[in-house]
């Protein structure tokens, strides 16, 4: 059924193991000095796709949507033989389509052209016949084995949460005001026996402030800069979203200190405190200071979360993997460091740029949707990396890589920053990966491949994809 | 130094993607053509294993003589998007989707008969009423596929005689997911892209009079029609569209409101308090009221007291108190005798049974077929049974062809975006009224 993600072809069929996922970035990895460059392409790439819809006017599940296809489309195929911007385009096409907002096939043609041609992204062979890009179109919903109903977890957000009937914060997404007003058109007779959807207690939503609301939907709208999304079914995203927004988002956090007790109870698995009281010391001391303040009776976040049914430690190990996920993309920018400026030529250069990041500018572009870390705190400082760091930096602990974050989970990733030591094009902690960097990296993955595959007898493992045999 | 990769980038995966296709014919043998519509052409085709198929083919775009991609249809989009997340014993299922030569191929279970051509046999052949055990037990089935869709959130939007199967074993499936659209949080509401919903004879009340925000009642409207229709083997309401203006506005549906209150009485404000609320309420209340004679309608054809509050609670005026597919399922005509079966043909000798589906040579082949046809098959049009997924013509493949010739609004809409699926229900009105005037000569 269409609404019931159990019985989905979203859970059916498009969630996957990391194995899978390894295997599927192979023949990539062949190619690039390590594998963090893999990871540094999903957020370049997803960046892209949250730049063209906007442009376009597409709302942000169509954004999801759209990203999601990417994902799902390079499980199954890799970056070196096929065109990602022609992919990424036709995922826009196609997910307009499928959310119910559809764009002329021209619109997408044009603005594809103009955003991609530009820096640093410097795309000039995008075709401006509409027949390739729905060319691509069949060939991606082939490959997506016409499964084109996506959950994400801004339902599952909108029914275990509801804004504070006293909340006076001004400035809503529109995009989730908007959701909101849809969800109220059903109308009478459809889902009225459905009744709300939350688990647990049954006692109610929670309630949570608009800014902290939002910041629920940010961190979601940020997953899909990484594979998240098709590791972990959506309901257990929007938990992990809710509980960092609890843990990260300082008036919230503010606002419920006094309900946290401080005791090792606080969470049964061992792997949350680990990684969320260690880095959030102001919590534990608000949590006696502020008692007295406690104004009216409150619910109880906690109590909500344990109520939820849902494993902790899965939500735990998401949590990890969003964090991961920041740390990398506090490391990549759309805009060329000063040595790339100097010098467009040496790509390459960017390995002994500018370390520390300082000075250079956020993705501030592709966060048009709003990058969840702006909202941290004061909200002050958007969009330059120095507040990111002091804001996300301390709270990650004495382990900023995305292995030791990860854990056992993202073994994976601690492979790749073990070989990036050894490699030649490594770029230590802090360094920055640029756009252009990224989109030249890119030529030279193709062309190598190509060659390679001009000269079978290069001596290059070949690598046999899994998910390729499934549509056989 | 990227002059290669600039050339064609994709150049690697198409030949791959290329090289992995299997082709529509290499899998399927075309054993002859069904119908054709707006959307495209429907074949009979066997796999190697000699089961039956339906395959739809969408027309591909066409820029004059050229033939272009201007990308997947709306339409397509969405059937083959619900297919994909629903399995139900009356629900047609998809078994597959081929994407070839610019062309979309959907692979559905075979249906032999459908209730269009049902209603036919029985009027023209037969000469006598659809047996209330065969007709309840339809009408049960049709109830059951509906539950289906609506609990999970699929509004069909186009149910009528045509689009409703039957296999050979008497089980109905609901089908043509064309216009449906899931229901739950929509991203847009439900009448942005398509103005037009239901053709014209099964459309409810409420989008008679302009609603713009409508649910699963529409569906249980079109249940009643199609009831109605089977019981007296002619539509019920059998009203004339008004067309579209030019500036693609839609028209006040006089006649297929009169049609209506003909049989079903004006509406009341007592009974459909939220009715004067609708956009074309002014115009409704310049018309003259009619008193309710449903029930006199339904002494000549139903004939029980329970057959009749079935109808006459599906046709309920207010949307809220229309019965829902579920209320319905448990409304008491199906819990007396003759109870429905699985088989809605378990009741019927044999010599009863409507003649299997009867295809055609295509006159314009887009398909070649591997069998040549028995003579004097494909001159048989007029005879021929109704198009089980696609809506303008039945048999006569000559006849579809002429009319794609000559109506306007038969060319060129399959791609467009916007407005392909208001056209598809307009034009679709249209062609069944020419349809049945043709078969009652």
């Amino acid at each position: 059924m269409a609404t019931d993600f159990w019985a989905s072809s979203h859970y059916k069929r498009w969630i996957v193991d990391r194995s899978t996922l390894k295997q599927a970035r192979a023949d990539d990895l062949v190619y690039v000095p390590a594998s963090e460059y893999l990871d540094f392409f999903t957020i370049y790439f997803a960046n892209l796709i949250t730049k063209l819809c906007k442009k376009l006017q597409l709302r942000q599940r169509v954004v999801a949507t759209a990203t999601v296809f990417f994902h799902r489309f390079y499980l199954k195929n890799s970056y070196c033989e096929t065109d990602p911007y022609l992919v990424l385009s036709a995922c826009c096409y196609v997910a307009a389509k499928a959310e119910e907002s559809p764009v002329h096939i021209k619109n997408i043609v044009t603005d594809s052209r103009t955003i991609f041609s530009q820096p640093p992204y410097n795309v000039k062979h995008f075709p401006s016949d509409n027949s390739k890009l729905a060319e691509m179109e069949f060939y991606l919903v082939d490959d997506l084995e016409c499964d084109l109903v996506v959950f994400h977890p801004y339902r599952t957000l909108l029914a275990l949460c509801k804004k504070e009937s006293s909340s006076s914060a001004s400035g809503g997404n529109a995009d989730m005001v908007g959701e909101e007003a849809e969800a109220g058109e059903l109308g009478t007779g459809i889902g009225a026996e459905d009744g709300p959807r939350y688990w647990g207690t049954g006692e109610g939503k929670l309630e949570l402030s608009e800014a902290a609301l939002q910041t629920a939907w940010f961190i979601i709208n940020d997953t899909y800069r990484s594979a998240i999304c098709l590791l972990y079914p959506p309901h257990l995203i929007a938990v992990t979203a809710i509980y960092l927004t609890l843990v990260l988002h300082i008036p919230t956090q503010n606002s419920i200190a006094h309900l946290i007790p401080y005791s090792p109870a606080f969470n049964p698995d061992p792997a949350i405190p680990a990684e969320s009281s260690q880095p959030t010391p102001q919590l534990r001391r608000s949590s006696r200071s502020s008692d007295s303040s406690s104004k009216q009776a409150q619910q109880d976040p906690i109590d909500f979360l344990a109520n939820l049914n849902v494993s902790l430690s899965v939500i735990s190990t998401i949590a990890q993997e969003i964090i991961s996920m920041y740390s990398l993309w506090n490391r990549y920018s759309e805009e060329p460091t000063l040595e790339e400026a100097r010098n467009p030529h040496i790509a390459g250069g960017i390995g002994s740029g500018t370390g520390t990041g300082s000075g250079s500018g956020s993705p501030s572009s592709a966060g048009a949707g709003g990058r969840m870390e702006d909202l941290f705190g004061d909200g002050t400082g958007s969009g330059s990396p120095a507040s990111h760091t002091s804001q996300l930096g301390p709270k990650s602990g004495s382990g900023n890589t995305p292995g030791s974050l990860g854990g056992g989970e993202t073994g994976t990733d601690d492979a790749s920053s073990n070989s990036s030591n050894q490699n030649p094009w490594s770029f230590g902690q802090g360094r920055l990966v640029t756009a252009a960097f990224l989109s030249d990296m890119l030529n030279s993955m193709r062309e190598a491949r190509m060659s390679d595959m001009a000269h079978p007898s290069s001596g290059r493992p070949i690598v046999v994809n899994r998910m390729l045999e499934r549509t056989g | 130094m990227h002059a290669d990769t600039s050339l064609d980038p994709m150049r690697i995966y198409r030949a791959k993607r290329d090289a992995s296709h299997v082709y529509v014919k290499s899998k399927y043998n075309i054993l002859g053509f069904i119908s054709s519509g707006t959307y495209g052409r429907v074949y009979k085709a066997e796999d190697a294993s000699g089961n039956l198929h339906a395959i739809k083919k969408f027309k591909p775009d066409k820029e004059g003589d050229v033939v272009t991609y201007t990308g997947i249809s709306q339409s397509a989009i969405r059937e083959i998007a619900l297919n994909r997340e629903i399995s139900h014993e009356n629900v047609v299922s998809l078994k597959e989707v081929i994407l070839e030569d610019k062309s979309i191929y959907m692979v559905f279970e075979y249906a032999e008969h459908d209730f269009l051509q049902l209603i036919h046999h029985h009027s023209q052949t037969l000469r006598c009423p659809i047996s209330i055990p065969v007709l309840k037990s339809l009408i049960y089935q049709l109830l059951n596929g509906l539950l289906y869709l609506h609990s999970a959130h699929i509004l069909h939007r186009d149910l009528k005689p045509a689009n409703i199967l039957v296999t050979s074993k008497g089980q109905v499936k609901i089908g043509d997911l064309g216009l449906a659209r899931l229901s739950a949080q929509p991203l847009q509401p439900l009448f942005a892209g398509d103005k037009v919903v239901v053709t014209i004879w099964y459309r409810a009340p409420e989008l008679l009079l302009g609603a713009k925000h409508y649910n699963n009642s529409i569906d249980c409207w079109a249940v009643a029609c199609v009831l109605a229709e089977l019981a007296s083997r002619r539509p019920i309401f059998k009203g004339e569209e008004a067309k579209l203006d030019s500036k693609k506005n839609v028209p006040f549906q006089r006649d297929q409101l009169l049609k209506i209150f003909e049989v079903l009485g004006s509406p009341v404000e007592k009974d459909w308090p939220t009715m004067t609320y609708l956009p074309e309420y002014p115009s409704l209340k310049r018309l003259d009221p009619y008193p309710n004679r449903l029930f006199d309608w339904c002494q000549s054809c139903l004939r029980s007291q329970s057959g009749y509050d079935l109808l006459k609670q599906l046709f309920m005026y207010d949307p809220d108190r229309r019965l829902s597919a579920k209320e319905a399922l448990e409304h008491a005509w199906f819990k007396e005798e003759p109870l429905p079966t699985a088989n809605a043909f378990a009741s019927v000798s044999p010599s009863q049974i409507p003649p299997h589906r009867r295809i055609t040579q295509d006159d314009a082949p887009s398909m070649s077929m591997t069998i040549p046809l028995q003579p004097g098959q494909s001159g048989n049009a007029a005879n021929a049974p109704g198009p089980p997924f696609t809506q303008v013509l039945s048999g006569s493949s000559q006849q579809a062809q002429a009319q794609a010739k000559s109506g306007s609004h038969h060319t060129g809409t399959s791609g467009s975006l916007g407005d392909g699926p208001t056209v598809y229900a307009q034009g679709h009105g249209h062609g069944t009224t020419k349809m049945r005037k043709k078969r009652r000569l």
